[in-house]
C-alpha cells in the first residue's frame, strides 16, 4: 500500500477513518520492517500459561532450557501515553488539504490506535488558553473510541499557552509517563517550550510533533496582504515580498532554538509538514524508537 | 537656462506619475488569516525603517528618471556669461562700437542707456593690456573715432561723456567707420566690440560687414564680437505717436481744433487703457483713452477750442512706457482769429434780398465763420473810425470823397484789409480819379456780357483762368471748383490793363480775358478788386456755393490770417525752412532744451534752421533776444525709430556669423548643453533602481 496524501486524506471525514488509513499504511510498513512484531519495546520473559499467545513462545528460550516462555514486551509492562494535542486558533491554519488541526489529531489517532491496540493505556489532554481538557488513560479496547471521539471534536480556537499546559501536564502525569505532545509551539514567550520541555526531568518520555504548515516555513506570498491573527486582534499589513527574506532568517532561528532546546533536553522531536504523508512521518518516528530501544 | 524644445517640457508632468500612483492607485491588500503573525509582526518591525528608506529612494529615483527624459528631450542648455572676450592669437586693435540710439532712452527697470554704457566698460575691463582699444559711440551720425591706443582712460571718458541720441543708431555705418579705424592701427589682429539692442532699424541686413586690408593688402573681415543688453527680449515694447494733425476746424464754430492723432503698440502683449492728453496753450483742453492690440494702431480725433486765436501750441500726450520720449508730440495750430469786417452798403434796400450787402452779410455771419461784419451804408460807414476793423468792404459805394479815401488809406497802410465790389453805384471816372492810389487797377467801363434771361446781347461771362495756387483759392478743388466756376456774370467792370509797379496781380479772370479778382498790396495791408457784385444784380455768384467759402476766405485773406496758416514742422535731425515776417528779424532759434539751433539765411528771407537737435517746441529770437512771435514751431521723432523690434538670434547669427553670436568665450553667453548630464542622471537612476528592486 502506498502512503496516503494529504490530499487524499483530507477527502476522509473524521479523525477515526483518517487515523485508521494512516494506522493500515504504518501497519503496512512495519510488515515490511525486519523489525515486525517489535512495536513496542521488549521488557521480559514469563513462563507459558494457558491463555497466552503463543507467537509470543520464545523458542530459543525453549531450546536453551527446554521450558516454554513467553516474551512480554513493554505494553504489557502497563505504557500509559498521553497525547497532548495543541487546539489554539494558530493550529487551525491551512494553506493545504489539511490544517495543522487536523494533522496533529490524525496523527494522536494513528499513535492511539497502535498504543490501544497493543493494550498500552492512552489518555488525551487538549490544550488551549482556556485550559486543558482531559482525557485519563486507559487501555480498554473501547476506550480508544472515546479518544478518538475527542479527537473528533476538537475545533481550534483561543490562544497558545504552552506555559499553563507543561504546569498542568506536571500536575497530571505520573513521571515515567510517555508523553506525546503535537502542537506548532507558537507562544510568544521565550520560557514556554523550557517549562513544557521540562517534563523531561521529571523522567516522563516526551516526544514532540511540531506540527507546521508549508506555507509558515516557506512564506509564499508576494502581493500586499493584510495578515490576520488567528488567536487575537492582531493584524498587519505588509507587502509580503519586501519581508519574505526577514520572516525566514526569523522562522529559521525560530526552528533552530526549538531543534536545540529539544536535543538539550533529550526530547524527541519530529518536525512534521502538514503537507507530507503522515505514515512515513510515524514511520520516521517508530524506526527512530526502535532504534533507540535497541 | 534655454531650451530647444519647450514644449516637450510638459512630459516633466510625467513626474508625477510615481506620486499620483502612490496616492492614488494603492492596491488592496488581500486579507489572509495567518498562525505566524508573530513572525510576520517581528520582521516587519525589524524592516520598517530600511523598507520606508527603500521607498523613498525608489520614488525619488523613479521621479528622476520620469523627469530626466522629457527635461533632457527639451534640450536645455545653460547660460553662462562669457568670461573674456574671443581672443584672437596674441593682442588685437579693438573697436567697441557703442549704440547710443533712440531705443538706449528705453526704461525697464534700469535704462539701456546705462546698461549698454556698463557692458561696454565690462568689455573693456576684459581686454588684454596689450590690446589697443577705442571707443565709437554710434549714434545716427558718426564721429570717426581716434585710432586704437592703450590709454584705458581715453576709451572710458568717451563712454562717459556719451548721451543717448533722438534717433536710430545706424550700426552698418558705424562698422564701416570701426573698420577704417582699426586700420590705422598696426596690430595684426583686428577686433570690433558691438554692444547695442539690436533693433530691427539699427541695422540693414543687406549691407555686407565691412572688411579691411589685411596682410599682404587682402580684405579681411574683423572679429566681430557682440554684446547684447536686451537678450532674450523679441522686442521692447512701446507704444507711440505715430502721427498728428492739428487743424482749425471752423465748422465747428470759433477757434475750434481738430486734433487727430494715431497710436501705434509695437509689442507683443495688447495695451490697454492708454491715456491720452491734448494740451492746447498750456493748459489740457482734452483726454481720452486707447485700447491696443498687440502690434495694433489707434486714431483719434478729438475737436477743442482754444481760448486765443492766431498760432497756438499745444501737445498730445500718452501714458509713459518704457520709451516715454515717443508718447509727447508737440504742434503748433494756427487758431483762426476772430475777424471784424466792416461792410459798407452802397445800395441797400427795404427788402432784404435786394440789398446790396443781403448775401455777404449772410455769409460773413455763419456760424462758423470767424468774421463779425458790421453793416453801415454809404454815409455811415466811410465816416466809421476804422481802427476796430480788420476788414473794409465797399460794396457798391460811390466814390468817397479824399478825407474817406486818405483814412482808408491810413488804414490798408497799418495792415487792414479793403475788399472793393462794383456795381450801379460806382462810376469809373470818380472812383479812379478817387480811389486811384488804392485801386489796384484803374476802372475803365461796365461790361454788359449777357441778359439774365440768356437772350441778351451775348453769352454770360464766367470764370476762366483762376490762380488755384493762390490760398484764396486753393481749398477749391472738385466740386468745390466746379460750383465756382459755374457762376455767371451779366456785367462786370472792365479795368486798365498793364501791371502796377507795386505789384498787383490778377488772381483770376472771366472766360474773354477781363480781370474779376486783382490784388495789391499797399503798406502792410491788401486790397482786393472784384469787378463784379457780391448780389445777384450783375450775376449769379450771390448764390453759387461757392460764394460763402470764397467771400470768407478772402476777408481773411485780406485780414493776414491766411498767411498765419502756414504752419512748420519738422523731424529731429533734419534741417526746415522758416519764412517768417521779413519785419520780424529772426535771428536765433532754441530748441526745448535751451540749445542754440544753428540758423542760415536765404536769399528770399527764408531761414534754414537745423540740424534739429531734439523733439519739442523752437522758439525763435530777434536780436535782442526777443521772442519773435507766431513764429514757434514743432519738431517731432521719426515714427519708424519708434519701432523697437529686435533682430532674432538666427538673423544675427546669419548676419554675424554663429561664432559672433554664441562668442567662444565671449560676448553672447556661452550655452553649456545639459540634456546629455539628464540623460546620463536618468539612466543612472534606472541602474539604482533595478539594483534596489533586486535587493530585497
Amino acid at each position: 500500500m502506498t502512503s496516503l496524501d494529504a490530499a487524499t486524506l483530507a477527502k476522509l471525514a473524521g479523525v477515526k477513518l483518517r487515523a485508521r488509513a494512516v494506522m493500515e499504511g504504518v501497519l503496512s510498513g512495519l510488515h515490511k520492517s525486519p523489525h515486525q512484531g517489535q512495536s513496542v519495546e521488549f521488557s521480559e520473559h514469563k513462563e507459558y500459561a494457558p491463555g497466552d499467545e503463543l507467537r509470543h513462545l520464545d523458542w530459543k528460550a525453549f531450546g536453551k532450557f527446554d521450558r516454554y516462555y513467553v516474551k512480554r514486551y513493554e505494553h504489557e509492562t502497563n505504557l500509559k501515553a498521553t497525547l497532548v494535542v495543541d487546539a489554539s486558533g494558530s493550529m487551525g491554519y491551512r494553506s493545504g488539504p489539511l490544517s495543522k488541526l487536523e494533522v496533529a489529531t490524525t496523527l494522536a489517532g494513528t499513535l492511539a490506535y497502535l498504543l490501544v491496540r497493543q493494550q498500552d493505556a492512552v489518555g488525551l489532554s487538549v490544550v488551549t488558553r482556556a485550559g486543558s481538557a482531559d482525557v485519563p488513560p486507559r487501555s480498554a479496547a473501547g476506550h480508544l473510541h472515546t479518544l478518538l471521539d475527542s479527537l473528533d471534536t476538537l475545533q481550534p480556537g483561543g490562544g497558545t499557552d504552552l506555559f499553563a499546559a507543561a504546569d498542568h501536564l506536571a500536575e497530571r502525569v505520573r513521571r515515567g509517563q510517555l508523553v506525546v505532545v503535537f502542537s506548532d509551539l507558537f507562544d510568544d514567550r521565550e520560557e514556554a517550550l523550557g517549562r513544557l520541555l521540562a517534563l523531561r526531568a521529571r523522567r516522563n518520555d516526551l516526544v514532540l510533533f511540531h506540527v507546521l504548515d508549508p506555507a509558515e516555513l516557506e512564506f509564499p506570498f508576494d502581493d500586499p496582504t493584510l495578515f490576520l491573527s488567528l488567536e487575537d486582534e492582531r493584524r498587519i499589513e505588509v507587502n509580503a515580498r519586501e519581508i519574505r527574506e526577514s520572516y525566514l532568517e526569523e522562522f529559521r532561528a525560530f526552528l533552530d532554538r526549538t531543534r536545540a532546546a529539544c536535543t538539550e533536553a533529550d526530547v524527541d522531536y519530529t518536525l512534521v509538514r502538514t503537507d507530507e504523508p503522515l505514515d512515513g512521518v510515524l514511520l520516521r518516528f517508530l524506526g527512530r524508537r526502535q532504534r533507540r530501544a535497541a | 537656462m534655454t531650451f530647444g524644445q519647450p514644449w516637450l517640457l510638459l512630459g516633466a508632468l510625467a513626474g508625477l506619475i510615481p506620486l499620483a500612483v502612490h496616492l492614488f492607485d494603492r492596491r488592496k491588500p488581500r486579507p489572509h488569516p495567518f498562525a505566524a503573525i508573530a513572525f510576520v509582526l517581528r520582521s516587519q518591525r525589524r524592516t520598517a525603517s530600511r523598507l520606508k528608506l527603500k521607498r523613498f529612494v525608489l520614488y525619488t529615483l523613479r521621479t528622476l528618471i520620469l523627469l530626466s527624459i522629457p527635461l533632457a528631450l527639451a534640450r536645455p542648455e545653460l547660460r553662462r556669461p562669457g568670461a573674456a572676450v574671443s581672443r584672437a592669437a596674441g593682442p588685437a586693435a579693438t573697436v567697441v562700437v557703442v549704440d547710443r540710439g533712440l531705443a538706449m532712452r528705453f526704461v525697464d527697470g534700469q535704462s539701456l542707456f546705462e546698461k549698454v554704457r556698463s557692458e561696454a566698460r565690462s568689455a573693456i575691463a576684459t581686454l588684454g593690456p596689450e590690446d589697443p582699444i577705442t571707443v565709437l559711440p554710434c549714434g545716427p551720425e558718426v564721429t570717426p573715432p581716434s585710432a586704437p591706443g592703450l590709454d584705458r582712460r581715453e576709451a572710458r571718458e568717451t563712454l562717459d561723456r556719451m548721451v543717448p541720441a533722438w534717433s536710430t543708431a545706424d550700426l552698418g555705418r558705424c562698422f564701416g567707420v570701426a573698420a577704417r579705424a582699426l586700420e590705422e592701427s598696426p596690430t595684426a589682429g583686428k577686433r570690433i566690440i558691438v554692444v547695442s539692442a539690436f533693433t530691427a532699424g539699427s541695422l540693414r541686413l543687406e549691407t555686407p560687414l565691412p572688411t579691411l586690408r589685411g596682410p599682404g593688402d587682402k580684405r579681411v573681415r574683423p572679429e566681430m564680437v557682440l554684446r547684447d543688453v536686451a537678450k532674450g527680449r523679441k522686442v521692447l515694447p512701446n507704444h507711440f505717436l505715430a502721427d498728428l494733425k492739428a487743424e482749425p476746424a471752423p465748422q465747428s464754430g470759433v477757434r475750434a481744433v481738430q486734433v487727430g492723432f494715431t497710436v501705434r503698440n509695437v509689442s507683443d502683449a495688447p495695451a490697454r487703457e492708454i491715456q491720452a492728453t491734448v494740451e492746447l496753450g498750456g493748459r489740457v483742453v482734452g483726454k481720452t483713452f486707447l485700447a491696443l492690440t498687440p502690434g495694433g494702431t489707434a486714431q483719434k480725433t478729438l475737436t477743442v477750442r482754444s481760448e486765443v486765436g492766431g498760432p497756438v501750441a499745444g501737445a498730445v500726450t500718452l501714458s509713459p512706457d518704457g520709451l516715454a520720449e515717443d508718447d509727447r508730440r508737440d504742434f503748433v495750430v494756427q487758431v483762426p482769429r476772430e475777424l471784424r469786417a466792416l461792410v459798407v452798403d452802397g445800395s441797400p434796400s427795404p427788402v432784404r434780398y435786394r440789398d446790396e450787402v443781403f448775401f455777404l452779410e449772410a455769409a460773413l455771419s455763419a456760424p462758423s465763420s470767424p468774421i463779425r461784419p458790421v453793416v453801415k451804408d454809404a454815409s455811415a460807414g466811410l465816416r466809421e473810425p476804422l481802427e476796430g476793423y480788420d476788414v473794409v468792404v465797399l460794396a457798391n459805394v460811390p466814390a468817397p470823397v479824399p478825407e474817406e479815401v486818405a483814412r482808408l488809406k491810413a488804414f490798408v497802410e497799418r495792415g487792414g484789409g479793403l475788399l472793393l465790389s462794383m456795381g450801379d453805384k460806382v462810376e469809373p471816372e470818380p472812383w479812379t480819379a478817387r480811389m486811384g492810389e488804392l485801386l489796384p487797377r484803374p476802372l475803365r467801363l461796365v461790361r454788359a456780357a449777357g441778359s439774365e434771361a440768356g437772350a441778351g446781347d451775348g453769352r454770360a461771362a464766367k470764370f476762366g483762368d483762376v490762380h488755384w495756387s493762390d490760398p484764396l483759392f486753393a481749398p477749391f478743388s472738385g466740386r468745390g471748383r466746379e460750383g465756382l466756376m459755374g457762376a455767371r456774370f451779366q456785367r462786370y467792370m472792365l479795368v486798365e490793363g498793364g501791371a502796377r509797379s507795386d505789384g498787383s496781380d490778377v488772381l483770376a479772370a472771366f472766360d474773354d480775358g477781363a480781370p474779376a479778382f486783382i490784388t495789391a498790396r499797399h503798406g502792410h495791408g491788401r486790397v482786393l478788386l472784384f469787378t463784379s457784385t457780391l448780389d445777384r444784380d450783375w450775376g449769379d455768384f450771390a448764390i453759387r456755393t461757392s460764394y460763402l467759402p470764397l467771400v470768407q476766405r478772402a476777408a481773411a485773406w485780406l485780414a493776414g490770417a491766411l498767411d498765419e496758416r502756414e504752419t512748420l514742422e519738422g523731424r529731429v535731425g533734419q534741417t526746415v525752412a522758416l519764412h517768417p515776417d521779413p519785419q520780424a528779424q529772426v535771428t536765433s532759434v532754441k530748441s526745448p532744451s535751451g540749445l542754440a539751433v544753428p540758423v542760415r539765411g536765404e536769399a528770399d528771407h527764408a531761414l534754414q534752421i537745423g540740424p534739429l537737435p531734439e523733439p519739442g517746441l523752437y522758439r525763435t529770437y530777434d536780436a535782442t533776444g526777443q521772442l519773435v512771435p507766431g513764429s514757434q514751431f514743432a519738431v517731432t521723432l521719426d515714427p519708424a525709430d519708434s519701432d523697437l523690434t529686435r533682430l532674432d538670434e538666427t538673423q544675427l547669427q546669419a548676419y554675424f556669423g554663429e561664432e559672433a553670436v554664441r562668442g567662444p568665450g565671449g560676448t553672447a553667453d556661452r550655452r553649456v548643453p545639459i540634456w546629455t548630464w539628464l540623460v546620463v542622471t536618468a539612466a543612472m537612476a534606472f541602474f539604482a533602481e533595478g539594483l534596489l528592486l533586486r535587493k530585497p
